[in-house]
């Protein structure tokens, strides 16, 4: 690793003008889960390392009567897993909390550093010069890329690692993000950054800024929800595919719907066509059947992870007829 | 106690070991099947379980000497190439850096039977040694290697063995890509003649991947001189293996060289050979004047300590109608790597079952990727998992049941030697193991599952070596206070050495255990014994432990017939006390009879005896399976397994069951997560840490009921004692791919199953 100056700011203008004066030479450091493994292997060399940690008051999670849920950037995922004030109806938040690595790293990683890791692609982790890393090609396109995107790739194929984004976009989240002289309000769905858009990075920050608190609006009496993270091993596993589901029912049929897929593509995968499809659907196996025969229509698969599309399917499937049951 | 010179012929890690040893001239007394023992057998805790649970053991990595320096490896960024030139000075520059070893300035020492040398200027894999630094600290030595400039002359590369066969394929060595020149084939009978006698045959390719050993404790060497003697800690299965290539890497006497190993986590058959590690880091220690540790990290233990080779099997069974086998064949091929190995898996079809017709050809392939090494059974692993997959799809052409098959083909004598085993009771672990899994109750017809959720139920059998051999010594020195010091130049590499050779002494010197002090691991101090690997430990020196106890017993029988003057044949031995049977009052404590003797210690070496004539010794058993295919996700879940084994005594069950819980959960995760995957394009290899690389978690992990069918093997020794370590693992994912075979009706034919390959196989079938 190389040698790196090691900051504490006090304030959150302190390290917003450390990131901004040294763009690409300072990196935010907050668990550490991801950062340090970035820096072991050389993907990350920075110069300045900024303990965020060192800001007061970043770690908490409050719920307000009629506003939802707030919380902020440094919780730690295993905070989410135990909170008292997430509620049934954010089952879905729980639920990816439990889902994230392992039980040590949930008590070291938070979540604002789950949404902004970096991709997980064996292409950018080992020694490859990738298209994300400022080489001129993507590996995984006619490599190994049983893992890689099924849709939204191109030029890069990475899928975005992290399950508390999908779990947020199903919840319609929103970042609180501090640019150095005010906070600003963006929608999860906006952070992400397809690599059709822009190959280097995977969200919207820029120098200087940092998320700062997650919010999550209020759920309608009767929601439920929930996610479902298919691994390769039993647990310390990323996604293969992922699915988060938040649906209101009325009656037999579906009144409010929303599924985020993970493991998919490079951001957090959401189809609006497919959601509005959710609206008024009938509750039961048939309707959930062919409803998920329409997921990812436009995908295009590479040569080895052709298997993801009906996974997906499959698990979807599954979880709409558990949240209705 | 008299010695005579035998020679002696059994299976080792890789094949057959032919020495001339000494042994006992008399066979004590076997621990026969109504042995009433003690000690041996009891769950006795571990001796080292306190140190490791504290964390107070002491392993390789741990060693820590005053000036100590650390060491990395600089390894090739490309699967192919020479090096044209390498600038060290900017790393040499580097405050703290204490040395920069490369092909310029490192005497060229052979390696991998000269086919290569310790710093070689053409480098053949990703994870080719290139340099090595040694520094103040490991982060300067880690800094310093990025500042070494190679540069490469690219040349072509082959990963794929399948297209290194070929003529024209780009070759790894300038003599060739096969070993040898061509296949090991073996025959019997006339396998063609077979086949066309045959009622059916049938006829298919299976395949396996590579896998990585990843033992939890990299392999790591720390070397420290004083004056021209070497002292090398090493985390190693063979000590004296080690002592002898770092003495004659050095050009210096095996007697100026220690290699010490106390405690170990694991190897795997990974550390069965000296390491250019360990070389490195004694040369490097002797120019500096101080000592070295040099470690593997992860990704080295991924790329460059070994792997167990993949293969690509076309298998064929011929038989009578009732089931009877009348021809076997198989030609297969497997990825040795950069370096010459082995990648043969015949074995299991060779002889296993009675089939007077055999014919096995097989290729052993090298390519520019890391080289493989003896990996927990090599070859029969992928071997048994391709040839029982076959059996059983027999079976299922035959319409029998594929217990009954094989039962069918049960063979009495060794199909290969035609000598009779020394004990084989592998009808009985199929008795047993069935009942416990419920073969005749639960098993449904094969297919025949509908809904998502399918359960299927499978099994594979076993056959290993593991009988051990002599030479193999143990010493034992008791004291005057009646503590005991048992020694021997063996290793416990995590199964349970220490623990066994305190039991045997305890048992037969009827000294409690807490009294007695194991010391292994030491070339210096302890008599010597054979590496740790072949299931042979436990075979091969708890005989020789047995040996040194019983001289010890009747060293103090006949001191104490003096003493209390009276024939031995009137003395009793209970203990720690000899007393005379006629006059019980007239005895003597083991510490009375030493002192008397005016000796402060007594010591006796005991010695490994010689296997029996005219028998082949082998270990037999059978797992069964029983798995959950969740058809729409393609996952499969192992419920439980039941490993049913004929390993003749039990010397410790705790550790023994330590020892089948790792073999089947390793098996397990080759049968369905591991996989070195390699990037075709680029010849680099992608899972080099343990995420991508698939090691099993706790979640991962099935139930599993362990069953010993055996009770002794008087024959083989006298502990008649059979290793296990291998058997654990064998028929683990034979026995899951016919339970997953079972659930669904669909094969599939390439380990691992991920769920991938069962959707796409099960989308495939409707």
């Amino acid at each position: 690793m190389k040698n790196f100056n090691y900051i504490q700011p006090k304030a959150l203008k302190e390290a917003s003008d450390i990131l901004k004066k040294k763009p690409g030479e300072a990196v935010l450091y907050a668990g550490g889960t991801d950062v340090l493994g970035l820096m072991k292997s050389g993907i990350l060399t920075p110069e300045e390392v900024v303990n965020l940690k060192s800001v007061p008051d970043l770690k908490y999670i409050r719920h307000t009567q009629g506003k939802g849920l707030q919380i902020g950037a440094l919780t730690e995922i295993s905070e989410i897993t135990e909170s008292t004030l997430i509620s049934e109806k954010y089952a879905i938040l729980k639920q990816a909390a439990r889902e994230v690595a392992s039980p040590q790293l949930r008590n070291m990683a938070t979540l604002g550093g789950n949404l902004c890791q970096r991709p997980r692609c064996w292409y950018f982790r080992e020694d490859f010069n990738c298209l994300r890393k400022g080489g001129d090609m993507c590996y995984a396109f006619e490599g190994q890329n049983k893992y890689h995107c099924v849709t939204g790739g191109g030029p890069c194929f990475i899928v975005h690692p992290s399950d508390m984004a999908v779990a947020l976009l199903a919840l319609d989240a929103r970042l609180t993000i501090y640019g150095g002289k005010k906070f600003k309000t963006v929608p999860l769905k906006d952070f992400f950054v397809l690599p059709e858009d822009d190959y280097r990075r995977e969200n919207i920050l820029k120098p200087g800024e940092i998320v700062t608190e997650i919010l999550i609006p209020e759920l309608p009496e009767g929601t439920k929800s929930g996610f479902v993270k298919f691994k390769e091993r039993g647990v310390w596993d990323f996604a293969v595919v992922s699915v988060g589901a938040v649906i209101r029912k009325d009656g037999d049929k579906v009144s409010h719907g929303k599924l985020s897929f993970g493991g998919v593509a490079p951001i957090p995968w959401m189809e609006e066509e497919l959601n509005k499809k959710l609206q008024d659907l009938a509750l039961n196996e048939e309707s959930f059947t062919q409803l998920a025969q329409g997921i990812l229509k436009k995908a295009e698969v590479l040569s080895k992870n052709a298997y993801k599309i009906p996974l997906l399917r499959n698990i979807t499937k599954r979880i709409l007829l558990e949240l209705t049951a | 106690m008299s010695r005579k010179i035998v020679k002696s012929r059994y299976f080792g890690d890789e094949g057959l070991i032919e020495t001339v040893s000494e042994v006992p001239a008399e066979k004590h007394k076997a621990w026969g099947p109504d042995a009433e023992l003690k000690v041996v057998g009891k769950p006795v805790s571990r001796l080292d379980g306190y140190e490791k649970v504290t964390g107070k053991a002491v392993f390789t990595f741990d060693v820590d000497l005053p000036r100590m320096t650390y060491a990395r490896i600089l390894r090739s960024a490309v699967p192919h190439a020479k090096i044209k030139n390498i600038d060290t000075s900017e790393a040499e520059d580097l405050p703290g850096v204490l040395k920069v070893l490369t092909y310029k300035n490192c005497p060229k020492i052979p390696w991998h039977w000269n086919t290569t040398v310790l710093f070689d200027e053409r480098v053949r894999y990703q994870g080719d040694e290139v340099a090595c630094v040694a520094a103040e600290s490991e982060a300067v030595a880690e800094e310093a290697l990025r500042l070494i400039r190679v540069d490469y002359e690219v040349l072509p590369f082959v990963t794929d063995p399948a297209e290194a066969m070929k003529s024209s394929s780009a070759k790894v060595h300038d003599w060739g890509n096969i070993i040898d020149e061509g296949p090991a084939v073996y025959f019997r009978g006339d396998v063609e003649k077979g086949f066309g006698e045959s009622d059916l045959t049938f006829e298919d390719t299976y395949s396996t991947q590579v896998v990585v050993h990843n033992p939890t404790e990299p392999h790591c060497s720390v070397a420290s001189w004083e004056g021209d003697k070497l002292t090398v800690w090493d985390s190693t299965q063979a000590l004296f293996g080690v002592r002898d290539a770092i003495a004659k890497s050095l050009s210096m006497p095996s007697s100026k060289v220690r290699v010490i190993k106390k405690y170990m986590g694991g190897g795997f058959g990974g550390k069965l050979e000296a390491g250019k590690y360990s070389v490195i880091a004694a040369l490097i220690s002797k120019e500096i004047g101080r000592p070295v540790r040099i470690t593997m990290d992860r990704k080295e233990m991924n790329l460059s300590v070994g792997n167990r080779p993949d293969s690509v099997q076309r298998l064929k069974a011929g038989a009578k109608k009732d089931g009877t086998l009348l021809a076997l064949s198989q030609y297969s091929y497997g990825n040795v790597g950069a370096y010459p190995n082995g990648a043969d898996c015949g074995t299991p079809l060779r002889s296993l079952y009675k089939c007077p017709n055999v014919r096995t050809e097989e290729y052993s392939v090298l390519t520019n990727l890391g080289r493989s090494r003896a990996y927990r059974a090599p070859g029969h692993v992928q071997g048994t998992f391709a040839f029982e997959s076959l059996i059983d799809d027999l079976a299922y052409k035959l319409g029998m049941d594929p217990l009954e098959l094989r039962k069918k083909n049960f063979t009495e004598v060794d199909p290969i030697s035609g000598r009779p085993y020394t004990s084989k009771r592998i009808l009985e672990a199929y008795e047993q193991g069935s009942k416990a899994i419920g073969w005749l109750e639960k098993r449904k017809p094969t297919g025949s599952e509908q809904g998502r959720f399918r359960r299927g139920i499978g099994m594979a059998s076993q056959i290993w070596w593991g009988g051990g051999g002599p030479p193999a010594y143990c010493t034992i020195k008791l004291n005057q206070d009646g503590s005991a010091h048992v020694l021997a130049g063996t290793q416990d590499l995590g199964t349970g050495t220490y623990t066994f050779l305190a039991q045997i002494a305890s048992e037969v010197l009827e000294i409690p255990i807490d009294k007695i002090e194991v010391t292994i691991g030491d070339t210096e101090t302890c008599p010597y014994c054979g590496l740790s690997g072949g299931s042979l430990t436990a075979p091969s020196v708890s005989p020789a432990a047995r040996d040194a106890a019983e001289q010890m017993k009747s060293k103090l029988l006949s001191a104490g017939a003096a003493l209390l003057e009276t024939p031995e044949s009137n003395l009793k031995y209970s203990s720690g006390r000899i007393s005379r049977l006629d006059e019980p009052d007239k005895a003597l404590s083991i510490s009375e009879v030493i002192g008397k003797l005016h000796e402060k210690v007594l010591v006796t070496t005991g010695a490994r005896e010689a296997n029996p004539e005219g028998y082949e010794i082998n270990s037999f058993g059978a797992q069964f399976a029983e798995v959950e295919v969740d058809t729409e996700t393609g996952r499969v879940r192992v419920l439980k397994i039941v490993a049913a084994h004929d390993i003749g005594r039990v010397l410790n069950y705790k550790t023994l069951l330590n020892q089948f819980h790792g073999g089947i959960i390793q098996g397990a995760s080759y049968a369905l997560l591991e996989e070195r995957v390699v990037d075709e394009y680029t010849g680099k290899v992608l899972t080099t840490n343990i995420h991508d690389y698939k090691l099993p978690t706790v979640k991962d992990t099935p139930e599993i009921e362990l069953i010993i069918v055996s009770d002794s093997d008087p024959l083989i020794s006298n502990t008649g004692v059979k290793g296990i370590g291998e058997p654990a693992i064998i028929p683990t994912a034979g026995a899951i791919a016919n339970a997953v075979y079972n659930a669904l009706g669909v094969r599939i034919k390439s380990l691992p199953i991920t769920p991938d390959k069962v959707l796409m196989a099960l989308s495939e079938k409707i």
